[in-house]
């Protein structure tokens, strides 16, 4: 009994500082995938690109007022994108993840970097080369049970820290969903139980859309722009047949979080209170 | 010099015939007739342009033959034509799973071995569904957008306002229609999608005199880019499969809403799959669907195909690589002016674990892939040279391993195979190896998509001690700056 209230009061201290706790789930999504999925081949692919964001990371730390436990956040962006980003050669690979940090430095307003940092590599990448792109079918749908265990975790631990975006999307674009493929087309339920069961969809929901950095400081925004992400999603894949819409939505209403800061002031997030 | 020149020139023949012989020499292929119930598609896309061709090989009287497709636009005339069942063979024989072989050389002296090309042909078959004709329209709801006839079919294009109004149109006109069809009817209607509707015109096929009925091609420009599958499911009975030859300008075909999965390749097997190569891939299919879940795409093939591309098109060719033609009878309409990438995809669907219709993407992903399954050939001559004796009993291993592979693969029973691995021992003088037990070892429950572990363990003893040590340090280090 003590032992377990030492081991609940060490996992509380460890995950403080959120950024611990999403690079364990992270983390095992990626050794899931490894061990479960068949990613072996492509265990070169994550290496390079966890160790070029970690590189890129520490040369920003060096260059500005950056402290050192922001690689945390590199690892984070390095980890999101070994879980969707995929290119044809690794000069690709290195440019995606250069830009993805790089940009976190270089376009900010506010003190906080617009894009979220693992969404602006890919999007760009794929835009400027054409040489790379994401596989929203590559999870299946057997990690649903997975991620709904980190999502509870998550609430759980943060005493639901910034899980409010997650939900605010997920429950929108479940509506909209819902609406379209049972209400009015008439499928079957599994229909869009497999829709929601997707990897990728559930992994932009709670590790891509939580980053606090890049979302609204004030709780009504962030639900406000959580939906607007959702309603973008909706109609981009339902009637322009994009298959990663949610990362292009949230590539496109991401730099409203200014606008929204500006309207709706509140206390700016802090990964760790100093 | 002039010797020096001729020497480069001789090292490099030789040097290119090495390389050439590392191919290894084809054995046998894996082709769609082994699967029972099996539809072959071809698909293109290039943009928005998709061009789809199906297969046609109904057994049965040819005026009970029918066909209905879910299309997204209505169809110009020209973009119905009739193919050629020709292409589905040349496809098939190219792209199938194969069966190599290698022979090992004497360490204690050494052969030389002629090339040898071979390949051969194959059949294919193809689900369609039954009915016939009768009626006119009686105000169902249901429009006859567009009317033609082409080749040896009669086509309609319908489009209809509610799934009962045309289900009875067709009813009333001969098509028989599953009574589940109903529920799948009504989201393609309501999705605005038309329906391609085929039957054959008795008089034209006569006039024509074709034996057999022949593909149909059609051709459409939408965002979409799909296999609608769940209206075939509503009559079927277990699980159907289905072969995609897909071409593209940039590069691999994947599936959007199923996981895409490499079928398992470049596995040892022992020799005597030569003889059943067939039953072999048909068992190692089974078990891969049943392993990952009932409910991914696996992808069989991937090969850059361009006609005048300089690179090797197989290694080694099971059939001819396609031309041109075969490529333009496929709906590739720019093979010779640019890149054409083939993929190969073979899904087993059924109701309870496909509820989706295929969803497909095109990749810029060129890396080659494909099915293959290597024998190795032992060397022959004396093994009485210490390398020779090593040799032989590398093989012994070797051979173990083997069956191993193939009980991993296929789930058969390997222990008549005891013969087979310890074959060579009688010529191995080290009478305490021969002691050893060479009974296979078949892991439990194993994963017949990885040949082995090493490379897993290996990146995640790195990543967990990487990680782990970038925490401690960073835990550390004293937080005075925020980020």
């Amino acid at each position: 009994m003590k032992s377990s209230i030492h081991l609940l009061t060490a996992l509380r201290s460890l995950f403080r500082d959120a950024r611990n706790f999403q690079i364990v789930f992270l983390s095992s999504f990626l050794l899931y995938g490894i061990w479960y999925l068949d990613w072996d081949h492509d265990i070169v692919r994550f290496a390079i690109i966890i160790s070029t964001a970690l590189m890129v990371q520490l040369v920003g730390v060096m260059l500005s007022p950056a402290p050192m436990h922001s690689l945390k956040s590199a690892l984070i962006t390095g980890l999101g994108m070994s879980l969707l980003f995929q290119a044809n050669s690794y000069i690709t690979l290195v440019m995606g993840v250069g830009l993805a940090i790089a940009g976190k430095f270089l376009i900010r307003s506010n003190g906080k970097h617009i894009f979220n940092p693992a969404n602006f590599g890919i999007v760009v990448t794929i835009l400027l080369t054409g040489d790379a792109w994401i596989s929203p079918g590559q999870w299946g749908s057997s990690a649903l049970l997975v991620f709904f265990i980190g999502a509870a975790g998550l609430m759980v631990i943060l005493k639901a820290g910034r899980v409010d975006t997650s939900f605010a999307f997920l429950a929108t674009l479940f509506l909209l969903e819902y609406v379209r493929t049972i209400v009015y087309l008439g499928w079957d339920f599994d229909f869009l139980l497999l829709k929601f069961s997707n990897g990728s969809l559930l992994l932009f929901s709670f590790f891509m859309i939580t980053d606090p950095v890049t979302t609204p400081n004030h709780l009504v925004a962030r639900i406000v722009w959580a939906s607007l992400i959702a309603v973008v999603t909706f109609s981009l894949s339902n009637f322009m047949q994009v298959h990663t819409a949610p990362l292009w939505a949230l590539f496109f209403i991401s730099p409203l979080t200014v606008g929204f800061d500006r309207l709706l002031k509140s206390e700016k997030f802090q990964w760790i209170k100093a | 010099m002039k010797t020096k020149i001729i020497a480069l020139f001789l090292l490099s023949v030789l040097v290119t015939e090495n390389a050439m012989a590392f191919c290894g020499f084809y054995v046998a292929k894996a082709d769609t007739k082994l699967f029972n119930k099996t539809s072959q598609i071809i698909l293109v896309r290039d943009g928005n342009r998709t061009t789809i061709t199906m297969n046609n090989d109904f057994q049965g009287d040819v005026k009970d033959f029918a066909m209905v497709v879910p299309v997204p636009v209505v169809l110009k005339e020209n973009d119905i034509r009739i193919s050629d069942q020709s292409v589905f063979e040349a496809l098939d024989a190219y792209s199938g799973p194969r069966l190599v072989e290698y022979y090992d050389e004497n360490p204690c002296y050494r052969y030389d071995y002629l090339e040898d090309y071979s390949y051969s042909r194959s059949e294919s078959i193809s689900m369609v569904q039954k009915s016939s004709m009768k009626e006119k329209e009686k105000g169902l709801g249901v429009k006859v957008e567009a009317e033609y006839s082409i080749g040896e079919y009669d086509i309609l294009i319908l489009s209809a306002t509610e799934s009962v109004g045309l289900k009875t149109w067709l009813t009333q006109n001969g098509y028989k229609i599953p009574g589940t069809a109903n529920e799948v009817l009504d989201p393609y209607i309501k999705s605005n999608m038309k329906f391609f509707v085929v039957k054959v015109n008795l008089d034209n096929k006569k006039a024509l005199g074709f034996e057999h009925l022949r593909p149909i091609q059609i051709s459409f420009d939408s965002p979409k880019f799909m296999l609608p599958i769940r209206l075939g499911m509503a009559n079927a009975n277990g699980p159907q499969d289905m072969i995609v030859y897909a071409f593209t300008k940039t590069g691999r075909v994947e599936c959007t809403n199923y996981r895409t999965v490499k079928i398992p390749t470049d596995r040892n097997v022992p020799l005597d799959i030569r003889n059943n190569f067939g039953k072999f891939y048909v068992d190692l299919f089974e078990k891969s669907w049943r392993y990952q879940g009932k409910n991914c795409v696996f992808l069989e093939y991937a090969w850059n195909v361009t006609p005048s591309w300089g690179g090797v098109k197989c290694d080694p060719c099971v059939g001819p690589p396609p031309l041109t033609a075969d490529l333009g009878r496929a709906g590739v309409n720019w093979a010779n002016q640019g890149n054409v990438f083939f993929t190969r995809l073979h899904v087993r669907y059924s109701r309870d674990k496909f509820p989706q219709d295929l969803n497909f993407q095109v990749t810029p992903n060129t890396e080659h892939f494909q099915g293959r399954y290597i024998l190795t050939n032992p060397a022959g001559g004396d093994f009485e040279c210490e390398d020779g004796q090593q040799y032989l009993k590398d093989l012994c291993y070797k051979r173990k391993h083997e069956v191993e592979e193939l009980a991993v693969l296929t789930g058969w029973d390997v222990t008549r195979y005891g013969k087979y691995i310890t074959e060579y021992n009688h010529l191995i003088k080290d009478n305490q190896f021969k002691k050893n037990d060479f009974t296979p070892v078949i892991p439990q429950d194993s994963d017949p998509g990885s040949p082995g572990n090493g490379g897993k363990w290996i990146f995640t003893l790195f990543f967990l001690v990487g990680v782990g040590g970038l925490f401690i340090l960073l835990q550390r280090i004293p937080v005075t700056r925020q980020a």
